[in-house]
């Protein structure tokens, strides 16, 4: 049994290993923590939902070769972004601009929320005392009776 | 008020309709190229048969060039091959961005020897379209110009921009619709010049 959970460790473990198998030298930490950054933001232009620290497609393996070429010469995470939005478009960014098009994201639920709004406020409350026709007052009527016979009802039990 | 009661969910409804529906007949890889009306990326690299020789933007002066990246790795690449052969043999002028799947060049274990030997035996066997092929060493070129993968082609005019970017693979259908009005068109043009 220890055995079997010892080579599932292992398993698991260089799984692991495997995926971190391109080591890149930095000569600072900030370096480190910028490259880190950018690989989660960037995303791969031929995999639909990953970044380009997850995928293990070529051009990931590429983009992340090139953002550590950048940023060893000295480019800051901006700069970094710049260049590959260059050549992939807004898409390759995880973080996209607000343009004409993207404004929309912003507006439609917000205008949502404030229709609600405006129609929660606009409705009038039930009034009964205003708002009856004349069925409704012949069913008030018929209510005062009925209260009455049940007070009356109740009377007579005491 | 009857009225405004159906007709308002009656029309965002349909506009949501609309919309999803539209959303089923998108590609959701297709993107605008950035290199479109560029002129080709500064380059400076090897030829892949003669790594003497290097290429650089003249190659793409005077005359209207088909850039097709591929790789003999790749299996569409394989696939569109014979096409390209037979425009080729019509007159188009195609260069090759070559690149391999090394997925670490500054580590590849692959020699040139054999990658040159790989491409002849393809091209032996599939058709050779390419004038040259430019020889992509470290996928820089590639990555200037928004390359997701290959097979994708390029239409380069006179003047060395970038006319059409097209990912995937060339048949005759991408042929006439996307590539051939527009290379009739230069080509007319630089006869007339």
């Amino acid at each position: 049994m220890k055995i079997i959970i010892a080579t599932m460790l292992a398993l698991i473990i260089s799984t692991s290993v495997m995926a971190t198998q391109e080591n890149y030298a930095f000569e600072t930490d900030q370096q480190r923590v910028d490259f880190k950054r950018l690989t989660a933001e960037l995303r791969c232009p031929m995999c639909q939902n990953q970044n380009i620290a997850d995928s293990d497609a070529m051009i990931a393996h590429d983009m992340r070769r090139k953002v550590y070429q950048l940023i060893t010469q000295g480019n800051n995470h901006d700069q970094v972004i710049d260049f590959m939005k260059q050549r992939y478009g807004d898409f390759v960014h995880y973080q996209p601009p607000v343009t004409n098009t993207t404004i929309w994201l912003w507006i439609l639920p917000f205008s949502v929320l404030l229709l609600g709004g405006w129609i929660l406020v606009r409705r009038k409350p039930i009034d009964i005392n205003n708002s009856v026709s004349d069925t409704d007052k012949v069913h008030a009527i018929d209510q005062d009776a009925l209260i009455a016979k049940a007070e009356a009802m109740l009377e007579k039990d005491k | 008020m009857i009225n405004t009661r159906f007709i308002v969910p009656l029309v965002v409804f349909v506009t949501l309709v609309f919309f999803l529906y539209q959303g089923l007949f998108s590609d959701p890889r297709e993107r605008d190229s950035q290199v479109l009306a560029q002129p080709m990326p500064t380059f400076s690299l090897p030829d892949l048969m003669d790594p003497s020789v290097i290429h650089t933007n003249k190659v793409f002066i005077g005359q209207v060039t088909l850039l097709n990246i591929w790789g003999v790795w790749c299996v569409t690449c394989a696939i569109e091959l014979p096409y390209l052969t037979e425009l080729s043999q019509q007159g188009v002028r195609f260069v090759g961005l070559y690149y391999d799947q090394d997925l670490d060049p500054d580590f590849g274990t692959k020699t040139l020897a054999r990658v040159q030997q790989e491409v002849t035996e393809t091209t032996n066997q599939l058709g050779n379209p390419f004038e040259f092929n430019i020889f992509d060493v470290y996928r820089d070129t590639s990555l200037d110009l928004g390359v997701t993968g290959a097979p994708e082609t390029l239409l380069i005019d006179q003047q060395g921009v970038i006319r059409v970017h097209h990912i995937g693979d060339i048949n005759p259908r991408v042929w006439e619709t996307k590539f051939a009005p527009l290379y009739d068109e230069l080509i007319a043009q630089g006869v007339t010049q």
